[in-house]
């Protein structure tokens, strides 16, 4: 029954603590450490490093390890790969780990 | 759960599993989506409009990946201002990273073949899409490989170790669709978790699986040095109207958001033979009833068997809902005598519940109406994209009714 009565991931107005981390010769931000809304895309992540460091080529990666589709979701990706409460956000402006 | 594992036992000793994987992932492999490709209207730029091109699109591949052969046939049409190619479904701008197999399940309830696609070569539609250009189809696989890599095995070393030289052949077997390439290279890429062989039948056939230890063998197999732990399931959930009767009849999907997307590790050790239901259950629980409250309807969910269509309608949605929030909290009458306090025992007790549950929907992998009650360890190794990502795609006509679950405590 314990399974049954989990809550779906996408529901809920649950934030995620988003830090991110600059990666090779990356400018680094001011601010590292964001809210962001749980059912928000990874694509909004992308758009407002874009914005913030005003750069259209961006290499956006979790954990130092791989980029995600832009599609997926920022509770999902927390609930999978977050660390210590918080979801590790690298980017660089040249492809740092394929 | 013990129940679920009798059943494996006998199917196993029933067929060879060793000539059902190899085939099964042949099928996966050579799978293929016939699809008619039409030039939007406002895209015709001579006198006549240029014929519709039909070709078979592989299942596991890209849309972006058949340009080569969509510009030789549209040549003359192509602007010489042409954005990057993309495709439309009756109005929805398709996504390219999206394996093509699972687009079509997805979008396309009642099957159409050919399917019908709408190619633009300009007006790309930013909003919606994402930008693809150089070798961005090739760098989403290489990424998706990883995101899985990450989670079967909690790190990428397997891809970052594999040579520039075979990452290269990788990527044109996967284009290509030639899978004993594929699995030369890819088997470095998930140890101990190869599509061939006999394993299932190894594990549950050990003198050792009687009855209810079998599950435990499974699990002691699972744990072995190199197996991966847990697996990447990604499911693509479509609601559609709660009115329709035919799940089939599904209007188009107009928008993306009415595509929830969630992906999930899902632990295989525990103490049971985990199954594809038991994914879902933690996935997507919100789509499983109590039968009880189903009964009369048991046909219905299932409208896919031919026999189904020959019944002559059930009640109505409404009744249905109405039926489930009415139904009784106390509907388990072979309640064993064990407290309630079986959270903590975890997958083992919770498994044998949620077995009696129905999901409300179709469940469809690689193009086929999944059987919720394989293993997921097999769905996994064999019905997996190249990326190593499981796609369940879930079409279910209910929006949040009450869980069941609720109304038990």
């Amino acid at each position: 029954m314990s399974t049954s009565a989990e809550s779906p991931s996408v529901t809920g107005p649950r934030k995620v603590v988003v830090l991110f981390r600059a990666t090779g010769d990356a400018p680094i931000m001011k601010q590292s450490k964001f809210k962001i809304g749980g059912t928000e895309k990874f694509a909004k992540v992308i758009d407002f490093l874009r914005k913030q460091l005003h750069r259209e080529t961006l290499f956006v990666y979790i954990n130092s390890a791989f980029s995600p589709t832009p599609d997926e979701n920022i509770w999902d990706l927390f609930e999978n790969f977050g660390i210590d409460g918080k979801l590790i956000v690298n980017y660089a402006c040249s492809m740092a780990w394929g | 759960m013990a129940r679920g594992g009798k059943q494996q036992k006998k199917k196993v000793e029933e067929v060879d599993f060793g000539v059902i994987t190899a085939e099964a992932r042949k099928q996966v492999w050579s799978g293929a989506v016939p699809i008619q490709l039409h030039l939007h209207p406002s895209e015709i730029t001579g006198s006549q409009a240029p014929s519709p091109f039909l070709m078979l699109a592989p299942r596991n591949g890209y849309l972006p990946l058949l340009e080569p052969e969509i510009q030789q046939h549209f040549a003359k049409a192509i602007p010489s201002n042409a954005d990057s190619i993309w495709f439309d479904y009756q109005g929805l701008p398709l996504k390219w990273h999206i394996p093509t197999g699972v687009l079509y399940d997805l979008l396309v309830a009642e099957f159409e073949r050919p399917w019908n696609l709408t190619l633009h070569f300009r007006a790309y539609p930013v909003e919606v899409l994402t930008v693809c250009e150089d070798d961005a189809v090739k760098w989403n696989f290489v990424n998706a490989l990883k995101e899985a890599s990450y989670v079967m095995y909690g790190n990428i070393k397997s891809v970052m170790n594999i040579s520039q030289l075979d990452q290269v052949e990788l990527w044109r077997c996967v284009v290509k669709g030639e899978l004993e390439g594929y699995d030369r290279i890819a088997a470095r890429l998930r140890p101990g978790f190869g599509g061939g062989g006999n394993w299932v039948r190894e594990i549950l056939l050990t003198p050792t699986c009687d009855d209810a230890s079998s599950g435990g063998a499974l699990l002691r197999a699972g744990s072995e040095s190199g197996r991966p732990s847990r697996v990447p399931i990604r499911v693509y959930l479509r609601t559609v109207d709660r009115d329709l009767d035919d799940l089939f009849d599904a209007a188009p999907v107009s928008s993306w958001d009415e595509v929830v997307y969630t992906t999930r590790p899902i632990d295989l050790r525990g103490g049971s033979i985990l199954t594809v239901r038991d994914a879902l259950l933690k996935m997507v629980p919100h789509l499983f009833t109590r039968p009880e409250s189903l009964d009369e309807l048991s046909v219905k969910p299932r409208e896919s068997s031919p026999t189904s269509k020959l019944e002559t309608e059930g009640p109505t949605d409404d009744s249905v809902s109405q039926a489930i929030s009415d139904a009784s909290p106390k509907t388990a009458d072979e309640e064993p005598s064990t407290s309630p306090i079986e959270p903590v025992a975890g997958l083992g007790s919770a498994a044998g519940e949620p077995d009696d549950l129905v999901l409300e929907g179709i469940v469809r992998v690689q193009g086929i109406e999944l059987n919720l009650d394989l293993p997921l360890e097999w769905v996994a190794r064999n019905l997996c994209g190249p990326e190593n990502f499981i796609h369940l795609i879930v079409i279910s006509r209910r929006v949040t009714l009450q869980l069941p679950s609720k109304a038990m405590e």
